[in-house]
């Protein structure tokens, strides 16, 4: 039904600024001629863009959002009124459930009639489905004066494979292991620093009958991923990590086996009940305090109660080998567009507008969200683990995402299989190591 | 009478119309879909551009494959107790609920309700019932059987009998209403001859109910074997075959490989076995109850 609308906008530019477009590429050509440096060239592709704003862009696309709980989807509501209040074109948010999103995420971008702009994350997780031709090529999105001060970290995180951007991040978070302040004073502890102080902290939960570590496995496995990443940050270190993730190293490896060996000196205080309790189970649980720590994402706080959330903080996942640099999980996400997508030109613009500083601080603020955003002009919600979260993340030395975002999507039920069973069994940790490394290649067949 | 015999001959316009019109319908959004699924299983393919021809790689590696041998063992773990399971409690209700006494109407419907429900909400309730701390582990608690508890939906020796029971609990009404109305059918008249020549219930249950209801018997073994074959929503509402795929159908797998993995080719592959499943037994019933009914 909206083919009309979009058809007409196709068509719009080509007829108004023919003559225009025409003259003007030919000047390009000829300075692209005369001056064949490569930063010449940058300077021509990127004029178009600007030649075509008085083109008139407009017309409706879709924008398929995950952020599904009350408050994102109130941040996203608010970014989608913004932006349809400049009359630039329309913008309608379709937003589907977290879990339902990721494993249909595929079908949506393989579809006949995609949505034009999808959320997602950055690096691997976006990379890979470039590598199929899903995605649109926003280099010129990139190039705009909008991302101007982009870091180049998040500009490598959001370029295809073949160079080409396809990603526009707009906020990144820290992960790290989530506590009570006001229980750890009840129970007489204070945050560990090394893995040994983090052993001894267990121990003194467990004898207090306090379970020292959450989690919530059953609607969500892939939480057991951070407990993999970060000991394998923290043992081997982020380049044997992004190695293992990648397919260049194995999973049935001495290096992996350590990571295991260390997990299976947290596994007497991990929460036994963990594979049966849901997301917000294991949620409810910590809130309660009868978890005492918690391995997340900056969002872990975000969903708790008012007098609750006040008293979350973290602590750095403690230091294992002194001698690995400190690598850091800091995903990124954001949003790339559809290549099928009916209005290139709209989606573009809508994608400038989510990188300004002003839509990226609109979002975090309506969202109630503490993460970090993209746009270097951008002030966070500012809070004191905001700035906490901001340093660890300087410090480190190498930042990774997180599992499917560096690994692929394809790779994290294989992790999921692999890292549940070895919670489960820990004694048969070879042959579980074996059967995921043939699950992984399996997986990246394609 | 001229006119009625040349109309037999050659088909009146709108008959073969009737006739057509389905067989196309059928033809392009059924058998041609179907005969796409098979040749896309001789392929590997990722939804995009074209498929790669790769011949039987894919059936080679599903020997291969430890999920998919779960998977299978599963199914047919499936189709035995859930299969066997729901026709035994389907006809113990209805022989159970067959008198017309006074309230029966009541527990028949009872028994019916969780048909009605949608299987999702269905799906809710049993994982409120089976979380660590739900119902069934609390009540152990309760008896001084605490020993006995487990997260049932998180171990593997657990796991595909705590969906069964929840599949269960849905089918058997719905079982039970067919051998209801097939019991409702036997002539009185035997079942009097019978007890006037002294056969004692069991004697009337093996030579008077059971071979009286063999036409239904054959509809519900039908409708098991093929429910057994496509169980798929409560099992991905309530594990999507967790943990580490212990509770793995072939239509869970099917799925998850189709989406979320994304290799359709392999996918396909398995929708091959599950379609050769099926017709294996369909077969097998066919064959025996042409051999049975020389009608």
């Amino acid at each position: 039904m909206n083919i009309d609308p979009t058809m007409n906008t196709e068509a719009e530019p080509e007829s108004s600024s023919h003559i225009g477009r025409r003259s003007f590429l030919l000047g390009a050509a000829a300075m692209a001629l005369l001056a064949s440096s490569p930063a010449a060239v940058l300077a021509a592709t990127k004029k178009p863009a600007k030649g075509k704003k008085p083109a008139k862009i407009s017309g409706t696309i879709a924008l398929q959002s995950n952020n599904a709980d009350d408050k994102s989807k109130k941040g996203m509501e608010a970014l989608v009124a913004a932006f349809n209040a400049k009359k630039t074109g329309t913008v309608k948010l379709n937003t589907v459930a977290g879990e339902l999103y990721r494993t249909q995420l595929t079908q949506y971008l393989t579809s006949s009639k995609p949505p034009e702009v999808l959320t997602w994350l950055a690096g691997k997780a976006a990379q890979n489905y470039a590598d199929q031709g899903l995605l649109l090529d926003i280099s010129d999105v990139w190039a705009s004066p909008e991302m101007a001060g982009y870091s180049s970290a998040l500009k490598g995180l959001s370029t295809s494979t073949d160079g080409k951007q396809i990603f526009v991040p707009i906020y990144y978070y820290w992960c790290g292991v989530y506590y009570r302040p006001s229980k750890f004073a009840e129970w007489g502890v204070k945050p560990p620093k090394t893995w040994d102080e983090y052993k001894t902290l267990c121990k003194t939960l467990l004898d207090k009958g306090v379970t020292p570590i959450g989690m919530g496995l059953s609607d969500t496995p892939w939480v057991a991923s951070f407990w993999f990443d970060y000991l394998n940050l923290r043992v081997n270190g982020a380049k044997f990590h992004r190695d293992v993730l990648s397919g260049k190293k194995s999973f049935n490896s001495p290096e992996v086996k350590a990571v295991f060996a260390k997990w299976q000196e947290m596994l007497p205080y991990m929460d036994k009940q963990a594979k049966g309790l849901a997301f917000a189970e294991a949620q409810t649980k910590f809130y309660k305090g009868e978890t005492a720590t918690y391995v997340a994402g900056n969002w872990w706080a975000l969903g708790a109660p008012k007098d609750v959330g006040d008293d979350i903080d973290f602590f750095q996942f403690p230091i294992i080998d002194p001698k690995v640099p400190v690598a850091e999980e800091a995903p990124a996400d954001g949003f790339f567009a559809s290549a099928k997508g009916s209005n290139a030109a709209l989606t573009k613009a809508f994608m400038r507008f989510l990188a300004t500083p002003a839509a990226q601080e609109l979002y975090l603020t309506t969202a109630g969200n503490s993460s970090i955003p993209a746009a270097p002009g951008a002030k966070a919600a500012v809070t004191a683990q905001n700035t906490k979260g901001k340093a660890m993340l300087e410090a480190a030395a190498d930042l990774t995402q997180f599992f499917n975002r560096d690994g692929g999507d394809e790779l994290q039920p294989t992790a999921d299989a692999a890292l549940l069973k070895f919670m489960d069994k820990p004694g048969d940790v070879d042959a579980i190591m074996a059967e995921w490394q043939a699950a992984a290649v399996s997986a990246r067949k394609a | 009478m001229r006119h009625r015999r040349k109309g037999i001959d050659s088909l009146p316009p709108t008959v073969a119309a009737f006739i057509l019109v389905p067989f196309l319908l059928e033809a392009a959004i059924v058998f041609g879909p179907a005969i796409q699924g098979v040749l896309l299983s001789f392929t590997e393919w990722r939804g995009v551009g074209s498929p790669k021809a790769v011949g039987l790689a894919n059936f080679r590696e599903l020997a291969d494959d430890p999920i998919f041998n779960v998977a299978f063992k599963n199914t047919l773990r499936w189709l035995v107790v859930f299969g066997g399971l729901s026709g035994l409690l389907g006809l113990s209700l209805a022989l159970f609920l067959k008198a017309q006494r006074r309230g029966v109407a009541v527990y028949r419907s009872l028994i019916f309700l969780p048909v009605i429900f949608s299987l999702v909400v269905t799906a809710l309730v049993w994982r409120v019932l089976y979380a660590p701390d739900g119902l069934f582990n609390n009540a152990l608690q309760a008896a001084g059987l605490k020993s006995w508890g487990h997260i049932w939906l998180a171990e593997p020796h657990t796991v595909l009998y705590a969906l069964v029971v929840a599949s269960l609990w849905r089918s058997s009404g719905y079982i039970m209403v067919l051998f209801l109305a097939g019991l409702k059918s036997i002539d009185p008249a035997l079942t009097e001859a019978a007890r006037v020549d002294g056969a004692n219930r069991w004697q009337l249950f093996r030579s008077i109910t059971m071979p009286q209801l063999r036409g239904v018997t054959s509809v519900v073994l039908s409708v098991i074997i093929i429910d057994a074959l496509r169980s798929f929503d409560i099992v991905y509402a309530l594990t999507k075959g967790g943990p580490y795929n212990s509770s793995q159908l072939l239509s869970t797998f099917m799925f998850q490989t189709a989406f979320a993995t994304g290799r359709l080719g392999y996918a396909s592959a398995i929708a091959v076995v599950v379609f050769l499943l099926a017709v294996t037994f369909i077969v097998l019933y066919l064959v025996r109850a042409l051999r049975e009914d020389p009608r």
